[in-house]
């Protein structure tokens, strides 16, 4: 209450004393917080996560819930004595929660699981990815693993139309069609990561490249945030076609909406979902059987069972009715910000 | 002191962290990361958040004045009605309207009348402005119910003016502070709005700076992508303080309060049924219908049938409740409540405190960590105070807090002088102490206000969506999380399930208030 009272004069030099004040307390504190990267300060054992106990470890993963569910439960009916700590978000706010835990001295995460191997990319060449070899990865495809980071399951791009569209498309050249000017819809590579791997594909593969994008928008099509999205427009009839991934396609049909998935003649895209193990870990051993069940056949199991390609041949999944194309990942990586570029030249965003 | 603590921890050590992160990356990327495509996402912005500004307090204006002028029957349903939309978190608003009133949407098919322009700038603004419009309602209704003076628009009228001349002689110069509270307010939010622009802009090729920086989060592994969301949080956090520096030069010259409390209200004056059938079909086309799409899809088997009896199912509603989903909605509920007491009393400790000194510069620092987008101030948060808070619930409450004390602080100070300091002066002579004077003395002529202001954090906090599904760890998931999980699986029938689901919930949170509210008003002017 000293406030209303204090006279004017004093009130001025006490506004600089203020603002100086606050200014050096945030300075202390951001600069001692900064210098703690354990973050044991005051925190309770439980929120200490891996360091704490080493058989219990943090995956950090943009995987959709149910599927790493059952991925978790199958692994602590195989492995109880390791407990494993779940963090779930979108690629950009899991991206950001890294960007964040790197500028503080330290990774908290012990398994790193994304959705598309762009997505993983930039932390393998910043070093930041454990060097090792699970026995599991040698079953794997070459196309769906690198050094450092193994494909744990594939997405599939596919076209989308509507149960009524005549005649429906059959390849990927078809969407620039005029028989579906207007009614083409297609995700936005500066949201989903799949999108982006169609893109770089198309881009960078001899027979369609820039005008075949160029033709697709003359084609009057249209972008929305993410593959599922591009189904929900399709099967409320606001467009008639699109591209989007065959797990939403079949989910959208099993539950009785009026699309259908057509398998490109040409080839669907495949993207592999890229898991891999933490330099920074603590917790090694724990985090390398997990990563090396998940590749192995019950891991592989327990992905198919919520409706998602596996990515090894030996394991049955939902049926692949075609053949499957991949993008060249590397080239793909090093022009993004190019392709990226040329895209939007094209579609706008 | 408490106030320096307040400003120390809720704006300068998140902004010093936020500084921090940029300056390690080098300012020069910061710089260089500017482009094309930048300078149009913000001007786009600009365009978006002016405009809907002007309309939503334009329109919240009117409708306060509408309301708490003339004694309708039924007003506490129109005051409810008004605030409907806001009820409704905004990345299901988007939806709604679309499933309303776009291509294939429930009006081009029931009588062939689509809206295609809802794809673009134009549906931007007003969606937006609908969603927005309540905000500027709340803070004006509340201005008119502490600033007001019924005994001079009473006097003025006895004089011979009429009523537009009480209007603009009166009423509006009074209610200056309010207008440009509820003008700023709109307009940060705007700014910063993501679920609107993302939903209806990016079909049209229309980016703005939220968009834009979701995009570049999507590549922030890589470091220039995170400089440049950095540079963008930058020039939103530019904005609000233009916007608030603005409002604070026009707010100079505000007219004061003279009188003591209020009188009685005035009495019904216009009889016409026609500002309330307006209101009504305002609040049907805005309201009621995107809220029955959205219902409709909700209650339907699969995206894309038609929406007949035959096909409906309650499935949804059930996949929408498993018990994850219960649990983090019991967190976001606790945390919305904590945060909006918190805030208001924050804000009207401040107000006490601070009266003269500071007096315009809190807000306007509350107001710049309310620019700052949702992503960057959670980056700034987990590295301000995450080495001591992660993955606890208070970790977030502080997030809230630090995004929302704004909306608590604000309205109260604009009302600030409803108090006048000769009654606190009494009370602490009298021999009360600080705490019995604020709780006697403050409170109560705050306490219209400070209703307000209650619910706009809460509603905020219980719709925030970034920061949350950021900061969260096991066992502090919130609502934000639940709905990402559930439209990551790709349902928007089982999202649809739960928009509706959380919005009958903040239906039900927020009518108890509104009434209390009501009370308030009555027994400050009784």
């Amino acid at each position: 209450m000293t406030a209303l009272s204090r006279p004017n004069a004093a009130r001025r030099v006490s506004r600089h004393r203020f603002l100086a004040t606050l200014l050096t307390i945030s300075i202390v504190t951001v600069a001692c917080n900064a210098a703690a990267p354990g973050g044991a300060v005051g925190s309770a054992p439980s929120a200490g996560g891996g360091d704490a106990d080493p058989a219990s470890i943090r995956l950090y993963t943009t995987i959709s819930q149910d599927t790493v569910d059952a991925v978790n439960a199958a692994f602590a009916t195989a492995h109880p004595d390791i407990a494993i700590e779940l963090f779930r978000a979108p690629t950009g706010e899991l991206n950001a929660r890294l960007a964040a835990e790197r500028r503080e001295g330290r990774i908290r995460a012990d398994v790193l699981w994304l959705t598309d191997p762009l997505s993983m990319q930039p932390y393998a060449a910043d070093d930041l990815l454990r060097a090792w070899s699970p026995p599991a990865a040698e079953a794997i495809d070459v196309a769906y693993r690198s050094d450092d980071y193994w494909g744990a399951r594939l997405l599939n791009m596919v076209i989308v139309s509507g149960d009524d569209v005549d005649p429906a498309p059959t390849d990927w050249d078809d969407l620039a069609d005029p028989a579906y000017r207007g009614g083409v819809v297609l995700p936005d590579p500066g949201f989903a990561g799949s999108a982006f791997g169609a893109l770089g594909y198309f881009a960078l593969e001899e027979g369609y490249g820039a005008a075949h994008l160029q033709a697709l928008s003359d084609n009057g099509a249209v972008q929305v945030q993410a593959p599922d999205e591009v189904v929900t427009g399709v099967a409320e009839g606001r467009y008639k076609v699109g591209m989007t991934l065959d797990y939403s396609v079949r989910q959208a049909i099993d539950r009785g909406s009026p699309v259908r998935m057509i398998w490109p003649e040409s080839g669907a895209i495949a993207m592999y979902s890229p898991i891999a193990v933490l330099a920074s870990t603590e917790a090694a051993e724990s985090a390398e059987t997990f990563v090396d069940f998940v590749l192995d056949v019950e891991g592989q199991q327990a992905i198919a069972s919520t409706g998602w390609q596996p990515v090894r041949s030996d394991v049955e999944g939902p049926p692949v009715e075609g053949p499957q194309v991949t993008p060249d990942w590397d080239a793909a990586a090093e022009q993004r910000d190019q392709l990226l570029e040329e895209y939007r030249a094209i579609f706008g965003g | 002191m408490v106030v320096l603590l307040a400003v120390v921890v809720l704006a300068a050590i998140p902004l010093v962290a936020l500084v921090g992160v940029a300056s390690a990356d080098g300012w020069r990327g910061v710089v260089d990361s500017v482009d094309d495509r930048s300078t149009r996402a913000v001007a786009n912005t600009l365009l978006v958040a002016l405009l809907v500004s002007m309309l939503a307090v334009l329109g919240g204006a009117t409708a306060a004045l509408v309301t708490e002028r003339w004694a309708w029957a039924g007003r506490r349903w129109l005051r409810l009605g008004i605030l409907v939309p806001f009820l409704t978190p905004p990345f299901v608003a988007a939806v709604g309207w679309v499933r309303a009133y776009g291509p294939s949407g429930l009006t081009d098919d029931a009588l062939g009348v689509g809206w295609s322009g809802l794809y673009g700038p134009a549906g931007i603004v007003v969606v937006l402005a609908v969603h927005a419009l309540p905000l500027a309602y709340v803070v004006v209704a509340a201005g008119l119910a502490t600033r007001a003076e019924p005994d001079l628009e009473r006097a003025a009228r006895v004089s011979g003016g009429s009523s537009r001349r009480v209007l603009w002689t009166i009423t509006l110069p009074l209610l200056r502070p309010a207008l440009i509270t509820g003008a700023v307010l709109v307009f940060v939010t705007s700014v910063n709005a993501f679920g609107v622009p993302a939903v209806l802009g990016i079909p049209a090729g229309f980016g703005t700076v939220t968009t834009r920086i979701y995009q570049d989060l999507a590549f922030s592994a890589d470091p220039a992508a995170f400089s440049r969301v950095i540079a963008l949080a930058c020039v939103l956090v530019v904005l609000a303080v233009v916007a608030t520096g603005v409002a604070a030069l026009s707010g100079r010259r505000a007219a004061v309060r003279t009188g003591g409390p209020a009188g009685p209200e005035m009495p019904a004056v216009g009889r016409s049924r026609l500002p309330l059938l307006l209101l009504g079909a305002y609040l049907v086309l805005t309201t009621l219908v995107p809220l029955l799409a959205l219902v409709l899809t909700a209650l339907t088997r699969a995206v894309g049938l038609p929406p007949v009896p035959a096909n409906w199912t309650l499935a949804n509603f059930g996949e929408a409740i498993d018990a994850r989903t219960s649990a983090a909605l019991i967190n976001s509920i606790v945390l919305a409540v904590v945060a909006a007491t918190l805030a208001v009393l924050l804000g009207a400790l401040i107000v006490v405190l601070a009266r003269r000194r500071g007096s315009r510069l809190l807000p306007a620092i509350a107001t710049v960590t309310f620019a700052v987008p949702g992503s960057t101030l959670a980056v700034a948060i987990l590295l301000a105070y995450g080495g001591w808070l992660r993955d606890t619930l208070l970790l977030i409450l502080v997030a809230y807090l630090v995004k929302l004390w704004v909306l608590g602080l604000r309205p109260l100070a604009s009302s600030a002088d409803r108090l006048p300091p000769e009654h606190l002066f009494a009370a602490r002579t009298s021999g009360a102490g600080a705490l019995s004077a604020f709780v006697t003395v403050v409170l109560p002529i705050f306490r219209p206000v400070a209703a307000a202001a209650w619910l706009l954090v809460f509603i905020f906090a219980l719709h925030e969506l970034t920061m949350s599904s950021l900061l969260y760890g096991p066992g502090s998931s919130t609502l934000a999380v639940a709905v990402l999980n559930l439209q990551q699986l790709g349902d928007p029938t089982v999202t649809a399930a739960l928009a509706v689901l959380l919005t009958a919930l903040v239906l039900a949170a927020a009518i108890p208030v509104l009434l209390f509210r009501r009370s308030a008003l009555e027994i400050g002017r009784g």
